[in-house]
């Protein structure tokens, strides 16, 4: 979207709030302090301030017309920002972006509601942001219908070439979802989505770089008892793709299976399972990086395992949890871990405590002929959050101690972050906190980052929103 | 040309929606579009307070949005299929902390006084994204794969 667009069309919705009968502004202002630590490169200060700003605008003129907008920008008052956050050692960062902004009118029947604006849409084949319209509502027999179409949001790819590409091809978005509903028993859902109509091999100059998509998914949720559910999805890539050459494998057309099941054993005890299949050629389409996230005809991911959580009526919980996984280019890796929590005086005091480990002694590429240089780590972690009147303390501490000798982590062995934060609820609305965070970074560097955040939120705000 | 095919569908399908949809629509009455007052730290379990009978609008069991551990993980299925439901005690700006195209900081430092939250990149996760995004690139994909990536390009050129 152009930036005079941008402007007028936000000055259009501000405008809009005139007319609201219940208008809340919350925003979040951040202040931060850190200085980068990686030897061979100038040490760079980071002082960054931080903005995020949010208007809910309710009954616009009727009880149903609502208008809602959440941005943010960010401004380093630095001489030179880190390398992470510019890509360049020179020159200050800073920034902004407007995350939706839209008008949404819900109607008192059948749950429909219309959005125009710029949104967030989750529906069917996965999560989208859009410059344009959705509608949806619930039809009888248990049916409901939604779609949405307009401009997507459109990004940065890698280098200049490619975006030209990219926004010639992704000039429209338009998604759809029908989906039935059994009360207490299922929901089926079938969509479609269109990500670009100029795919790559159609363009007068066919290029390689293909950013557009077709897919159709298909959405389940079986709960045939009260205690067993099952649900999930599978995303079939219906896209027309350039044939392939004679004797090499076709392409896999399913982007994706996603599938969870949970039973649970009586009040205290749920047992979970579940299996992911991810093809890299189907479910990578549309990168706008595609020399990272590469269509890789013969690579696809596959990933199964369980979690058995315990939760007691005082307050306890605790969950085991494993999960293996296959690359197919990659190998393979075991996960096993658990977690615990306590809460106490009605949630005044929550601990939890934590750890994992990561057995990737087959993974391939790494060196086969001296396989504990692998991926292997372990993680633990320990935290606790207290609340006791208008005040808040919180510790977080976390630790990663890798295999000796991996040869993608430049000799670090052990990394580790101890997060420690105050805050103060000075009103219902307002409350303000510092977090000061100690570790080490990708260089095995000590470095110390401090925090400074002040969270409110004026008018009548909305009762249950967090 | 698929985008004019695409808008003359559109528009057909719109027009006989138009006609037919007075018929078509459920008289149900909308649901509640905000919970009755905001939900404190940590994960709320709906049953506590509601029976386990049917989310009007839903129509699932409150049980099916009890945030346990496994609801956390793989939200993604109840956001796919009950966005509006979901809507009811979170405001859009919850999910934008997380899934926004564009974040200034990862969700882990920005939400960093509440470790009771299941925040991705805990800790030095650059260091960890090394392992992680070998072990399953598809993970990263799906925050990372059609946005949110400026800072990924500093080194993934």
């Amino acid at each position: 979207m152009k930036r005079h667009t941008y402007v007028a069309l936000l000055a259009t919705l501000l405008s809009a709030t005139a007319w609201g009968q219940e208008v809340s502004l919350y925003g979040t202002t951040m202040a931060e302090i850190w200085k980068q630590n990686i030897p061979g490169s100038e040490q760079a200060t980071y002082t960054a301030a931080t903005q995020y700003l949010g208007i809910d605008a309710t009954k616009l003129g009727s009880d149903n017309l609502s208008l809602h907008l959440f941005g943010w920008g960010v401004k380093d008052f630095g001489d030179s920002s880190p390398t992470i956050y510019n890509g360049s050692p020179n020159g200050s960062y800073s920034g902004g972006y407007l995350s939706f902004g839209y008008l949404q009118y819900r109607f008192d029947q059948a749950n429909a509601e219309i959005k125009a604006g710029r949104f967030a849409i989750n529906q069917g084949t996965g999560f989208e942001q859009v410059d344009g319209v959705s509608a949806r509502t619930d039809l009888r027999g248990g049916f409901s219908i939604s779609a949405f179409g307009g401009r997507p949001v459109l990004y940065h790819t890698q280098d200049l070439s490619s975006q030209l590409n990219y926004d010639f091809q992704k000039d429209f978005i338009f998604g759809t979802r029908l989906a039935w509903r059994l009360p207490q028993v299922t929901e089926i859902g079938l969509s479609y989505l269109e990500d670009g109509t100029h795919a790559a091999q159609n363009l007068p100059q066919p290029t390689t770089e293909d950013f557009t998509r077709r897919q159709v998914g298909l959405d389940l949720l079986l709960t045939p008892t009260t205690s067993f559910d099952l649900r999930g999805r599978t995303v079939f890539d219906v896209a027309k793709h350039p044939e392939v050459a004679p004797g090499a494998p076709a392409h896999n057309d399913i982007a994706e299976h996603d599938y969870s099941a949970t039973w649970r054993i009586g009040s205290q005890v749920a047992v979970t399972g579940n299996f992911a299949e991810r093809n890299f050629f189907a479910y990578f389409a549309g990168s706008n990086m595609p020399s990272l996230f590469r269509q890789d005809d013969h690579d696809m991911f596959r990933g199964w395992g369980g979690k058995v959580t315990w939760t007691t009526e005082a307050n306890f919980q605790l969950v085991g949890d494993y999960r293996h996984t296959h690359r197919e280019t990659f190998g393979d890796s075991n996960r096993l871990g658990g977690e615990m929590r306590w809460t106490f005086n009605d949630k005044a005091v929550l601990f939890g405590l934590g750890g994992h480990i990561v057995n990737a002694v087959d993974t391939k590429f790494v060196d086969p002929s001296t396989p504990y240089l692998s991926l292997s780590y372990k993680e633990a972690r320990i935290w606790t959050l207290v609340t006791k009147g208008q005040f808040s303390a919180s510790l977080d501490g976390i630790l990663q101690r890798y295999d000796s000798g991996n040869p993608y982590l430049a000799g670090v062995q052990n990394v580790y972050e101890v997060v420690g934060s105050l805050g103060y609820q000075a009103t219902a609305n307002i409350k303000v906190s510092g977090d000061v965070t100690y570790g080490t970074n990708p260089v095995a560097k000590h470095e110390t980052q401090g925090l400074l955040k002040a969270e409110y939120r004026f008018g009548s705000a909305k009762k249950g929103g967090q | 040309m698929a985008r004019n095919t695409i808008l003359q569908v559109l528009a057909l399908v719109l027009g006989l929606g138009m006609m037919t949809a007075c018929g078509l629509v459920s008289p149900e009455a909308s649901f509640t579009p905000t919970h009755n007052y905001a939900l404190g730290a940590g994960r709320p379990i709906c049953t506590e307070c509601h029976s386990n009978d049917l989310a009007k609008g839903a129509l699932k069991t409150y049980a099916t949005f009890d945030h346990t551990p496994t609801f956390v993980k793989n939200h993604r299925f109840q956001a796919n299929q009950d966005s509006n439901t979901c809507a009811v005690c979170h405001a859009p700006s919850f999910c934008i902390d997380c899934h926004g195209g564009k974040v200034p900081m990862k969700p882990a430092k920005l939400l960093a006084d509440r470790p009771d939250r299941d925040t991705p990149h805990r800790g030095d996760y650059l260091t960890l994204h090394k392992i992680e995004g070998k072990l399953d690139p598809s993970s990263c994909y799906r925050c990372h794969g059609r946005a949110n990536n400026d800072q990924c390009r500093a080194c993934h050129r």
